[in-house]
């Protein structure tokens, strides 16, 4: 069997797209399993997403390529593209409050998936991009690991972000 | 070369590796007209019109429509009938069945059509089933064709029956839905059959094109009764079978016994090439050469008197050693099989509306836009993306956009190209 890399189901070997969620499964070499046993051991890993160089959401061509930086939101396959250079607010707009994040979270689910109003910050720096987290109530997580509050911390290409329960996948154009 | 239908597969991969669990491959089966003369006889035609004259329908819309009859009257000869209802609250007869011999007659019964009152569809297709049957003829096409741009009430489950009945007597339907009111859940249910079809229309002034076409169409008819089986090697088993090419539907087959599985086609209009695509379930196999399946299509060639032919292709694999086997697919199947994904994306996300699930059915769409994008229907793809936004923002999609979506990925819309070579 093989997995999709999309929605974690488990495929037929010489499946072109999964017929769950209808990702494509052949730009890469899927990774076979050897044996049912082992594949059932890894069903039981709650890892949603798999790190890589791979895009599992291919870009429609027509979307012009900006050069900066992306959001994937895992769930929806909804790309956010981003100028880079500045800071950038994510979270859930709310109009009471004026409040407008530079990234909207709440067309996403952001609200059920505990995404705060301000939840966190990306910004640029020397080495690379940095998130801090803004004491969101949920929490932020790089690579499922917990940021403590305003303290930026470096993210790479290809890192999953974790706001609340909302899972994104941060891309360098 | 004696005339007949040539069979020809692609596997997705005709090279698999030795693992010792199941694999998938797809076959995209085409069949074609072979040594077959460019001017056929024309099969007898017996159609019926079955036009929606709702107030609705009003203006240019039943303007077009009776150009469209006319146009019609002026394709048929002697050798045809024609019959004419119509229905709006109620059904009428307006041309009862007959050999088309006067048509300035016809024509001017045509002109008699007036819009008035509401949809009552059933009462429609009765009339229509017990007018068409006064023709029917052993060696011919018949042929219900709906028009309607409207919701009928209460009498949806009517309308299905009555059309499965003309269906199973040999009456196909080609049902034509305009405007954006049109209940196409029940369009695409009643016309869900061998030799059935529906379209979209989204203009009146493409009523014309499109009767007139069907109509060639019927009239070319160049095999019927087509059966498609498939033989299975022991321990394979067919998942699917969709018709590719001309439209996308998916086909529905029966287990005749164990490793057969078995399908009507139906007729086949014109002439143009037909394409279907098999997922096949391939046991675990040894290295070597293997056969995988025979695919047998039985079929008439009316036009010729040739009855209960029959052509067959075997599908051979090889089986390698895995270090050896790499993951290269063929485009050509690659490329049906993205349209043919894309279709089933955006059937099982008006599912999920159905049922609630918003964000699942608005991911579903988003992903099938990006299998249109894939195979370059960008038009369509922004249609889908743009209403899998609507439907994420607002947990609602619009009529026009749900048809446009729903009839675009089959590649059923009227006034479009619909054909898209790999």
């Amino acid at each position: 069997m093989i997995r999709c890399s999309h929605c974690n189901a488990q495929q037929m070997n010489g499946t072109i797209f999964c017929s769950e969620c209808g990702a494509t499964l052949i730009t890469e070499a899927p990774r076979r399993e050897t044996t049912n046993a082992l594949s059932r051991t890894i069903d039981g890993i709650p890892t949603v997403v798999e790190d890589g160089p791979h895009t599992v959401v291919p870009a429609p061509p027509t979307i012009a390529k900006a050069s900066g930086i992306c959001l994937v939101v895992i769930n929806s396959g909804r790309r956010i593209t981003l100028e880079s250079g500045e800071e950038l607010l994510v979270g859930r707009k709310d109009n009471q409050r004026g409040i407008y994040p530079d990234v909207d979270l709440g067309l996403d689910g952001g609200y059920d998936a505990g995404v705060s109003r301000r939840h966190a910050i990306i910004s640029p720096s020397r080495k690379g991009y940095m998130l801090e987290d803004l004491g969101s109530s949920n929490g932020t997580f790089i690579n499922s690991t917990r940021l403590a509050p305003q303290t930026p911390t470096l993210i790479a290409h290809g890192d999953e972000l974790k706001f609340g329960t909302l899972i994104l996948r941060f891309e360098i154009a | 070369m004696a005339p007949g239908i040539q069979l020809r597969s692609t596997l997705s991969r005709s090279v698999l590796p030795d693992v010792t669990e199941e694999q998938l491959i797809y076959v995209l089966l085409e069949v074609s007209a072979q040594g077959v003369p460019t001017t056929m006889p024309k099969l007898p035609l017996n159609l019926c019109l079955v036009i929606d004259r709702s107030s609705s329908m009003r203006g240019e819309r039943l303007q077009q429509v009776k150009e469209a009859a006319n146009r019609i009257v002026d394709l048929l000869s002697e050798d045809d009938c024609l019959s004419l209802v119509t229905f709006n609250d109620r059904a009428e007869v307006v041309i009862a069945s007959q050999r088309v011999r006067n048509k300035v007659d016809l024509k001017r019964m045509i002109g008699g059509v007036e819009a008035a009152g509401g949809t009552e569809m059933a009462t429609g297709m009765a009339l229509a089933l017990q007018e068409i049957q006064r023709a029917l003829v052993g060696r011919g096409v018949s042929r219900i064709l709906l028009l309607t741009d409207g919701r009928t009430y209460g009498d949806e489950g009517r309308c299905v029956e009555i059309v499965r009945r003309a269906q199973s007597r040999g009456v196909g339907l080609t049902a034509l839905g305009i405007g954006n009111e049109w209940n196409e859940d029940l369009l695409e249910t009643m016309s869900a059959r061998e030799n059935s079809r529906t379209q979209y229309i989204t203009s009146a002034s493409e009523i014309a094109q499109i009767f007139t076409d069907e109509v060639k169409r019927m009239h070319s008819v160049f095999a019927q009764d087509m059966q498609l089986r498939a033989e299975m090697r022991p321990g394979a088993r067919l998942r699917s079978l969709d018709r590719v090419r001309p439209f996308i539907a998916t086909v529905p087959v029966t287990e005749e016994k164990d490793l057969v599985w078995a399908t009507n086609l139906g007729d086949w209009p014109g002439s143009d090439p037909q394409a279907f695509l098999l997922e096949v379930v391939v046991p675990s196999l040894a290295v070597g050469d293997h056969p995988l399946l025979r695919l047998t299509l039985r079929y008439s060639l009316p036009g010729m008197n040739l009855l209960n032919q029959e052509g067959n292709v075997v599908l051979r694999i090889g089986v390698r050693q895995a270090a050896s086997v790499g993951y290269d697919v063929d485009v050509t199947v690659k490329h049906w099989l993205e349209r043919l994904v894309a279709y089933r994306l955006q059937a099982g996300a008006w599912q999920d509306v159905a049922a609630g699930r918003i964000e699942d059915a608005s991911r579903r769409l988003q992903m099938a836009g990006t299998r249109l994008f894939e195979v370059g229907d960008v038009d369509l793809a922004h249609t889908v993306q743009d209403e899998a936004t609507r439907l994420l923002r607002s947990g609602q999609t619009s009529a026009e956009g749900r048809k446009r979506i729903k009839y675009g990925t089959r590649g059923l819309m009227g006034g479009e190209t619909q054909e898209r070579e790999a």
